[in-house]
């Protein structure tokens, strides 16, 4: 038995993305699960499966109580912040596949914003007595205390390697903010950077400006994943799950490996990538577009040299031009990424994966047949090939 | 709507107010007293025969000083249909006492000349709060003043300030303390002892130390060899933002690669932000908490060892040449006085303390005349700014520092956007953008 297009992604479903959404979590997730049925064409019934990541705040239990789902025969989740987004698909896609559930939902629904906000210091990150805790002693109390100030260790290492530039980091914002600049459910809909304002823009961690960091977002997106037989028969054309991976690295630690022999490298990515593509039977050259985890602007770089777009160090030339544009050869993030739409922890961007597949997208993409999403960096992670039947 | 946007929305709505003639027209005594204390020596302001040959064909004044001709003076007060004073009455009666300012982007159509007459209408574009802020609970206002002369519109601002209800002094925020283990005690043993443990399994260190041996043998067990302290920055953060418990922003971070050969993390002490660079050689040094609690840091091992070149980050820009600018007592309220801002906050320190404030601070008018300075030093003397947009950050108190540094952003033939940033004791003061034009023939 494979995995490898087994199973599809059927149905998607978002609440608006806000600063700030006047309502409780469950609620968001009830919200973005229903809508997530209603465009796969199924009913709160037909679920006998939720997945979720471990920071996420509501619990299956409370979820199905909402929405009326009557029994659970499979109920998941995934660590690691972020890097669980894709790894809540391959958890469904598994469960799917080997027949112990039938129509599973992922979910990930937040008030990051107006709530708990991520881009600030965690105090229970530094005090939790656990081994991420003991992890965390080791650069809490010096400084390193935001999400923002752990890459900028690594992203300075890598302009000092690679001889790249902060321009080069904006570069992928400015891509971004374009993107998202044409997308009505985006937060920054019609409102694009200029490279010049990306460099004028406040020190936030040096080496990243405010505008390499994604935004702090409040709300939910649902991906609703079964068997891509099921699938076929369902609303919409299925997006195929083609690959689906996990990956940790040498030496791992969450947001910060500082101890390995090369700091300028995210190695998880690259163990998630070899499989996607062997999984999948699919290269680079076969990606039509890619939706790449885009919490930090260096990590965008760095993803595409460990996912084998470009050689290590080479991302500031690759990306050089119009490659990343709509009409260019290797389109990123047309929805406008989590620096332009909304940072939703790389679920909106799987839910983009599928539109793109669909053609249904607002920044579609001519002629997709296959796109790869990945979740976030620095920490271990995940990533899908989602392909056309 | 809320009951202060509802009246802002009828503030805003009534449009700008009737022109109000600045007191004096532009005039060279007034911009001789603003020179001396802002430090301009531009001859262009001040030397009509220089001034007579150079792009301005005759003496201009400085554009920076925009609204200082029309302030309203020591005892100048509103007009009636002053928006600024409408909603500065709501905001105060809703409880939102005080105000400081946090933006000004001034646009300058035409430089002034001695004789004009400048006339100020102000509009309010808006309000939005309420916000929770480092001050406390306020409102953001904005207004946009237009300067005309006989009717031509010769400059513009938009003008921000926050009208906020002072919040309670905090008490500083504690470090935020490690968690510890049976396996990393001794390390944090060692720190109060003055030293930095490294854990050795035979003849192989490790750091962060852990519970397993590398051969993964159940029977041996870890000693550690205290290091020698020395080592190199084998990367490093600058932080700025958001506030971390302990620290003072901004605070730089460094990842040290020691000399035994394990990386360790700690604050960089006593080296400016742009002194770091990788490859700077450091020692280690103890940082005292409390009783329980010594954190590791480093100092750079020999001072001026630094220098200032940061490879990989800023090579590709040019920069501007530093300007240091000593805030004496004697300059912020020269400074004030000269800007025509007789705010009480920026003359008398009894009266700064009494609100709040550890002195009295330098005002905004001086920061956009600093600005400008800084920039037209670097630029020569007959480049022509268009605009200065700052933002405020950290107050600028009389005793302090500050370092004014700067780059290019984007040149377009002779049209220059040049991003500014001054720095002082307590963190960045100002940040912001000047756009101005290259004089012909300048490379």
């Amino acid at each position: 038995m494979t995995l490898s297009r087994a199973a599809a992604i059927a149905g998607i479903g978002a609440t608006e993305f806000s600063k700030d959404s006047g309502r409780s979590e469950l609620r968001l997730a009830a919200e973005c699960v229903t809508h997530a049925l209603a465009d796969a064409g199924l009913v709160a019934s037909d679920v006998d499966g939720l997945v979720s990541f471990t920071m996420d705040g509501t619990a299956e239990i409370a979820l199905a109580r909402e929405l009326g789902i009557p029994e659970l025969s499979f109920f998941s989740r995934v660590h690691y912040g972020g890097g669980a987004a894709a790894a809540t698909v391959q958890q469904a896609a598994m469960a799917v596949a080997t027949g112990i559930a039938d129509v599973v939902v992922t979910y990930r629904a937040f008030n990051e914003r107006s709530g708990q906000r991520f881009g600030r210091v965690s105090a229970a990150a530094a005090a939790q007595v656990n081994s991420s805790g003991v992890d965390n002693a080791f650069h809490y109390p010096m400084g390193i205390a935001t999400p923002a100030a752990t890459v900028a260790m690594v992203a300075q290492r890598y302009l000092h390697d690679y001889g790249a530039t902060s321009e080069d980091f904006g570069r992928i914002a400015v891509v971004d903010r374009a993107h998202a600049a044409t997308n009505p459910a985006a937060w920054f809909h019609g409102r694009p950077i200029t490279l010049a304002e990306h460099q004028a823009s406040r020190w936030v961690a040096e080496p990243l400006h405010l505008l390499d960091c994604c935004q702090e977002s409040d709300g939910g997106v649902a991906l609703v994943v079964t068997s891509a037989e099921r699938a076929r028969d369902l609303r919409h054309p299925p997006a195929v799950v083609a690959a689906a991976a996990q990956g940790s690295g040498p030496d791992q630690y969450v947001m910060t490996s500082y101890y390995r022999d090369d700091l300028a490298a995210l190695p998880e990515m690259g163990v998630v990538g070899r499989q996607l593509w062997a999984q999948s039977g699919l290269g680079p050259s076969d990606v039509d577009v890619a939706v790449l985890y885009d919490h930090f602007t260096p990590y965008v770089l760095m993803q595409l040299e460990e996912l084998g777009f470009c050689g290590r160090g080479e991302a500031k030339d690759f990306i050089a031009g119009d490659t990343l544009t709509l009409n260019g050869p290797l389109p990123l993030n047309p929805h406008g990424g989590q620096l332009g739409e909304a940072y939703i922890h790389g679920m909106n961007g799987i839910a983009e994966a599928v539109r793109q597949v669909r053609g249904t997208a607002v920044n579609q993409v001519r002629g997709v047949d296959a796109v790869v999403v990945t979740a976030g960096t620095g920490v271990p992670t995940s990533g899908l090939v989602l392909t056309r039947d | 709507m809320t009951t202060i946007e509802e009246a802002a929305a009828k503030i805003a709505a009534a449009g700008p107010c009737s022109p109000r003639l600045a007191r004096d027209p532009v005039n060279q005594a007034t911009v001789n007293t603003w020179i001396e204390a802002i430090g301009d020596a531009n001859p262009v302001y001040r030397d009509p025969y220089f001034a007579a040959s150079s792009v301005h064909k005759g003496l201009v004044a400085p554009p920076a000083m925009a609204q200082v001709w029309t302030m309203p003076g020591l005892r100048g007060a509103r007009a009636g249909d002053d928006p600024m004073g409408a909603i500065i009455t709501v905001l105060d009666e809703a409880g939102y006492s005080s105000i400081v300012a946090t933006n000004c982007e001034q646009t300058y159509h035409r430089y002034l000349r001695p004789g004009e007459r400048v006339a100020v209408t102000t509009e309010l574009e808006g309000v939005a709060g309420p916000k929770r802020t480092a001050l406390g609970e306020g409102w953001f206002v904005t207004t946009h003043m237009r300067w005309t002369v006989d009717g031509e519109l010769v400059g513009e601002m938009l003008f921000r300030v926050l009208k906020y209800r002072p919040a309670a002094p905090e008490p500083p925020a504690p470090v935020l303390r490690p968690v510890i283990s049976r396996d990393t005690e001794f390390f944090w043993a060692g720190l109060r002892a003055g030293e930095l443990r490294i854990q050795r399994w035979g003849d192989t260190l490790r750091h962060p130390p852990g519970p397993m041996p590398p051969d993964g043998a159940l029977d041996t067990t870890p000693d550690y060899l205290v290091a020698s302290g020395r080592g190199t920055v084998y990367s490093y953060v600058v932080h700025h933002h958001p506030p971390v418990p302990g620290k003072r922003l901004p605070f730089v971070v460094a990842l040290v690669e020691l000399e035994e050969g394990v990386r360790v993390i700690g604050e960089l002490l006593d080296a400016a932000p742009d002194e770091v660079r990788i490859g700077l050689p450091v020692v280690a040094a103890f940082v005292r908490v409390d009783d329980d609690l010594t954190l590791p840091a480093w100092k750079p091992l020999v001072s001026g060892e630094a220098g200032s070149n940061r490879p990989g980050h800023s090579r590709a820009v040019s920069e501007l040449p530093p300007l240091r600018i000593d805030a004496s007592t004697t300059f912020v309220v020269s400074t004030a006085l000269a800007t025509r801002d007789f705010q009480d906050v920026h003359h008398d320190r009894d009266a700064a303390v009494a609100r709040g404030s550890q002195d009295i601070f330098l005002n905004i008018l001086t920061d956009t005349g600093l600005v400008q300075r800084f920039v037209s030093e670097w630029a020569g003397p007959e480049a022509i700014i268009r605009s200065v947009k700052i933002r405020l950050g950290v107050p600028c108190y009389a005793g302090d520092t500050l370092t004014f540094t700067g780059r290019v952003l984007a040149r377009d033939g002779a049209e220059v956007e040049v991003a500014v940033s001054a720095t002082g004791k307590l963190g960045e003061h100002v940040t912001g953008t000047v756009a101005l034009t290259l004089p012909a023939g300048a490379s």
